[in-house]
Formats: structure tokens, C-alpha cells, sequence
């Protein structure tokens, strides 16, 4: 892989990532969902990774966490607090699984086991890691419960996964993940499954634990709004490569300046009010490469509107070409791209 | 003070009520329908259990192994006997009865030890995988590709007549079929995300297994046994019918018709009544197998 990471990551950061490659085994053929892949997380943060579906940023955070099926090759290195985590058996890994690292899933509706009280679910992950009692951890959960703002923590408790909304659901997972304190949380399409008011209620609500209790937060979206609103750090992907990567202030907002057509080609395809009723929503054309059969040179360029012939000669290399920009593309948009 | 509305405001014309999809009747009796699907068959096991097992404690019934030659191939509804009596005079209702005992007793002890033996390894195969699963998978197909009837008949006849050994040949053919649907509960419920959530805070395996899993299978388990208890009951009666299963004077249902059969064109009724009391359990098994997985949506 020839990604020359120019800065090292900053000291103290949490979770750094280098070189994370995941290769599925499939009927006789390799299968590259994450090739190369290069971040790191400081305590407080927020990272967003961004992409279309099967650009390998769910893969990258599984094979992270350890979850991804047997026969999986991994190679590279992803370090939390400086102990390596690729190549660590499933016992070593869950020392860290739940007291230094949790998940939140997209699926708040299947994230939860429907026969057992939402408490009992939560006192579970908390004495599976700490010695405490029975009535210690009843109250750590409540206590929890009202950590993430459910009203009536001491009632719900004991209620079933069915009797919740879904807004309410996310909240107990995410309970469930917090119990034990993670420094690093992944939300891997935390609300993709929920409406857009509770969307936004799960998002602040994270950004506030996340204050509270000095996590870092990666979260793993293919909404560029979210990471706009949300993110301090957005790295963008693309059949299984970051494509680009820059604080969010740089990407967004007034005076943006976003480098790669994919990158602006998501934020457009963003629907705002101020257009027009009507007005055809723009999107990214074609499809996504077949992670097997990957074009030569840049793999988007067969979808890329500004793509020249050295585009499809030549792999542009992910450079840091402005102090914390970085991004892979022969041919940067000027003015940010905007249309 | 505002000046009252005038009344050709207020009267406004009542508007036509919306057509619904389904009205109030139809939902009611979709309601009635569905309670019927379960009480009607579960009404008439329990009617059938307590024939079977609480009659002959409340009140003396005539014997079911011995008669008076005498008072033999009585018809049914005579005196003291309410369904007659067979070529040696022994008493039908109470071999029917007798009978009854024999055939639940054996068909819920299969059913248990199919669910204890087979439920554990499909669960364990289902959620070990690897070898583990492949080992126990392969050895349930083995056994599922026997004909059962036969297998059964083989290890009746190594093992000898008793109602134990009845219980241990037809495990063979209840062991493997519940294992295989517990384990195929268990791949369904292993790849959802709780499971993964659980195996990420560190969740100890038994505890998944036991808290997570299992309890989201037992509807599967639960309405797949009671098909399971009425095909056992046939196969129970099938192995006495051939002479391999409860031995005479001892009365089945399996046993009563084999008996009945040798004079089935004269007195047609001593095979009818024991069959038309199999017929009416399995049916009522069945059923009720099929209102409980509507009920709790099982596939």
C-alpha cells in the first residue's frame, strides 16, 4: 500500500489505526473490503467514517473489535492506548470488549434480546465486568438508565424491549454499551434506524456522554450531514480506501473545501430546503466497484466526472496536502466543487 | 361577548363514514376464530388427559386385562360396560383408557428426552460451530435417514417388550428431530445482533446460551414437539400393532387394533374405537401445534 502517512499520529491518541487491511475469502477468490486504511482517535473526539454502502467502513470497526468471522484475513495494526488489538484471540480480546471498547448497532429493534427485562440486560453487561452485587448493579443500571435520559428509570427498568419506541430502545443500547465506561465507543449507523427528530435527539445525546465521560466516539454513517453537524474529524471512503480525510470545518460549512467529487458528490446528493420543490435530486452515478474486480487506477474514476486518462492509468496516493487535509485525486475540485 | 354562532354555521352535514378495510363483525369473529384454533384442541387434550388419568382414580373401572368369557363381544352402551366388550369379555372403555395412559405416558417421555438430549446438542452444535457442529449435525442426519418405524422396530426387538425400551427406540427418532430444529433456531437467533452485543460486553458463553438463546427458542422447540407427540403416538401404536411394542394382556391403542383386526368384518367397531381415539388426540395435537405457532408467529 502506498499511502505515505506524512504526520504521525498525534501523542495521546487513543485508537490509532495503520495500514488496516481485511481480506474476505469468498469461493476461491480474495476479496479486499478494507485496503489500507490509516487513523487515529484522541480521547473527547468525535471521528466520523463516511461512505456508501460496502465501502468497507463497517468492516474496518468489526475487524477492530474483533468481530469479524474466522478465516478472515487481517493484517495491519489498530493500537488502543499502545496495546495492539489485530491478532489478539477472542479471550484476550474480551478484557477490552465492554470496559475499553463497546459498540452501539444500526438496529435498535434486534440489538435488544425480547425475553429478558431491558434492566436485567444492562446489570448483565455491568457484572460481567466489575465485582459488585446484585443491588449494586440494579442501581449502576438505573442509574444508567438515567444517564441517557430515559424518564421513569426506576419503571423501566423492568420492562420488555417490545414496550419501548425505538428512540427509547437505541438509548437502552447504548446504555448496555456504556455500562462498564469505554474510552472509545463505535456507533456503527447508530440512527440510520430511527426517524430524523429522535435521529437527532441519540446524536446530541452521544455528543454528551461522550463530554461527560471523555470517550471517543467513531461513528460510521453514510449521512455527511450527520458528520457535518457532529464530527470533528471526517474521513471519507471508498471501496475500501479513505479518499479523503480532514477536520469537519475544513469540509464543511461557509468557505468548505472539499477536494474529492466523491465527497462533494455526497454532500449533494444531501436534499436542502432552500432548493426549489421538485428539483431532481442529484446522485451519485453508477454503482459502486465490485470489491473483487476493482478498475485500474483510481477506482472511482469510472464514476468520476472530472476523470482523465491518468486517472484511469494511475492509483492517485492518499497525501496530506494541506496541514490536516488529506485526499486521494489526480484531479481536486477548486472552489470546494461547488456546482 | 361574541355573538352566538347562527345555527346554519354550527350545522354542518354529518360526513359519510369512512369505508373501513375490515369491520367491527369480521374482526370479532377473526378473534373468536383464532381463540377456537387453541381452546377447542387444547380443551379436548385436557379432556382426553383426564380421562386417562384421573377417571380410573375417582371411580372403579371395570378391569382392562382380564373379563368374564361370558359377558363377551358385548356391544357398546351395555350394562356395565359403556363401550362393550371384546371376544374374551374384557371391558373396551377401559382398555381405551388403559391404553390412553400408555400411549400419553410414552409419547411425553419420548418428547422429554428428545427435547433434553436433542434440544442441548442442537443448541451447542448451533452456537459451538466449527467440528463441533459439523460432528453433531452429521451425526442427527445419520439418524433422520433412517426410517424411523423400522430403526425403532430393530433396537424394540434387541432391547425386548417393555415400555421403558418402547421409550428409549422411539427416542431415537425424537432425539435427532428436535435437534435439528434447535439448532436451527439457534443459527437464526445466533446472527442477530444481540447475540453479538452480548459476546461484546464480555458475556460468558453458557450465560449467552442460557439467557439469550434458549429462551428465544422455545416457541420453535415448544410447537414443533407437539407435532412431534402425535407422530411418536402413531409410531407407539404402530410398534404394538406389529407386535413389537406393549405386550398383551397389557391394552394400547396399537394393541387393541391388531386384536380388533382379526375380526374386522364381523365386529368392525373394536378397530374403529381405538383408532377413532388415536385419530382424535394426534388431530387435537396437531392442531393446537399449529394455533400456538400462529399465535407466537413461529415460521
Amino acid at each position: 500500500m502506498g499511502s505515505p502517512v506524512n504526520s504521525v499520529p498525534p501523542n495521546g491518541a487513543l485508537l490509532e489505526v495503520e495500514d488496516l487491511q481485511v481480506t474476505f475469502a469468498a469461493g476461491g477468490r480474495e476479496i479486499r473490503a478494507v485496503a489500507g486504511v490509516n487513523y487515529a482517535v484522541e480521547p473527547g473526539r468525535t471521528l466520523a467514517i463516511i461512505g456508501e454502502s460496502g465501502s468497507g467502513k463497517t468492516v474496518g470497526c468489526r475487524a477492530i473489535m474483533g468481530l469479524l468471522p474466522a478465516g478472515t484475513l487481517i493484517s495491519g495494526s489498530a493500537r488502543l492506548r499502545g496495546t495492539e488489538l489485530i491478532g489478539l484471540s477472542d479471550s484476550q480480546l474480551r478484557k477490552y470488549r465492554g470496559s475499553d471498547m463497546a459498540m452501539v448497532f444500526q438496529d435498535p429493534a434486534r440489538s435488544l434480546n425480547p425475553t429478558m427485562r431491558v434492566g436485567k440486560q444492562i446489570t448483565e453487561a455491568i457484572m460481567t465486568h466489575r465485582k459488585v452485587t446484585k443491588a449494586e448493579a440494579h442501581e449502576q443500571a438505573v442509574e444508567l438508565l438515567r444517564l441517557v435520559r430515559i424518564p421513569a428509570a426506576e419503571r423501566r427498568f423492568f420492562e420488555y424491549p417490545h414496550q419501548l419506541s425505538g428512540g427509547m430502545r437505541q438509548r437502552v443500547v447504548i446504555a448496555i454499551a456504556l455500562a462498564c465506561r469505554p474510552k472509545l465507543l463505535f456507533a456503527d449507523e447508530a440512527t440510520t434506524a430511527l426517524d430524523v427528530t429522535t435521529q437527532a435527539q441519540i446524536m446530541e445525546l452521544l455528543l454528551e456522554l461522550q463530554q461527560e465521560l471523555g470517550m471517543a466516539l467513531v461513528f460510521i454513517s453514510h449521512d455527511l450531514g450527520l458528520a457535518a453537524s457532529y464530527a470533528d474529524e471526517v474521513v471519507v471512503m471508498y471501496a475500501g480506501k479513505i479518499v479523503e480525510q480532514a477536520p469537519a470545518k475544513r469540509l464543511f460549512g461557509a468557505g468548505g473545501t472539499v477536494k474529492m467529487r466523491y465527497t462533494r458528490a455526497l454532500l449533494d446528493a444531501i436534499p436542502h430546503l432552500e432548493r426549489p420543490a421538485h428539483t431532481e435530486l442529484p446522485v451519485v452515478s453508477g454503482r459502486p466497484p465490485d470489491p473483487a474486480a476493482l478498475p485500474p487506477g483510481c477506482s472511482f474514476a469510472p464514476r468520476c466526472p472530472s476523470a482523465a486518462d491518468d486517472c484511469r492509468a494511475k492509483e492517485p496516493a492518499l497525501t496530506e496536502h494541506a496541514p490536516g487535509h488529506r485526499w486521494a485525486c489526480w484531479h481536486p475540485c477548486e472552489n470546494g466543487g461547488a456546482a | 361577548m361574541a355573538a352566538p354562532l347562527p345555527d346554519v354555521q354550527l350545522a354542518t352535514p354529518t360526513p359519510p363514514p369512512l369505508p373501513s378495510l375490515i369491520n367491527a363483525r369480521q374482526l370479532r369473529a377473526q378473534r373468536m376464530g383464532r381463540a377456537l384454533r387453541l381452546w377447542v384442541p387444547a380443551g379436548i387434550l385436557i379432556i382426553l388427559l383426564a380421562i386417562c388419568f384421573l377417571l380410573p382414580l375417582v371411580t372403579t373401572l371395570p378391569s382392562a386385562t382380564r373379563g368374564n368369557i361370558i359377558y363377551n363381544n358385548e356391544p357398546p352402551f351395555s350394562q356395565g360396560h359403556l363401550l362393550g366388550t371384546d371376544v374374551q369379555g374384557v371391558d373396551i372403555f377401559s382398555q381405551l383408557v388403559y391404553g390412553g395412559q400408555v400411549a400419553f405416558e410414552i409419547s411425553l417421555a419420548v418428547t422429554a428426552i428428545g427435547i433434553a438430549i436433542g434440544g442441548t446438542l442442537g443448541v451447542v452444535a448451533g452456537y459451538a460451530s466449527g467440528w463441533v457442529d459439523a460432528l453433531v449435525s452429521r451425526i442427527l442426519d445419520i439418524l433422520i435417514a433412517f426410517p424411523a418405524l423400522v430403526l425403532a422396530l430393530v433396537i424394540a426387538q434387541g432391547l425386548g417388550p417393555s415400555e421403558f425400551h418402547l421409550i428409549l427406540a422411539l427416542s431415537v427418532f425424537g432425539i435427532p428431530a428436535v435437534g435439528r430444529i434447535a439448532r436451527g433456531a439457534t443459527l437464526v437467533i445466533r446472527g442477530l445482533p444481540y447475540i453479538t452485543a452480548a459476546e461484546l460486553a464480555g458475556t460468558r458463553r453458557w450465560r449467552i446460551i442460557a439467557r439469550h438463546i434458549v429462551p428465544n427458542i422455545v416457541p420453535g422447540i415448544v410447537t414443533f414437539s407437539l407435532l412431534g407427540i402425535g407422530v411418536v403416538i402413531i409410531l407407539e401404536g404402530a410398534l404394538d400393532f406389529l407386535g413389537y411394542g406393549i405386550q398383551a394382556p397389557q391394552p394400547s391403542w396399537g394393541n387393541m387394533i391388531a386384536n380388533g383386526q382379526q375380526i374386522l368384518s364381523a365386529q368392525p367397531e373394536y378397530v374403529l374405537i381405538p383408532s377413532i381415539a388415536l385419530l382424535i388426540t394426534v388431530a387435537a395435537l396437531n392442531m393446537l401445534g399449529d394455533a400456538l405457532r400462529e399465535r407466537w408467529g413461529v415460521q
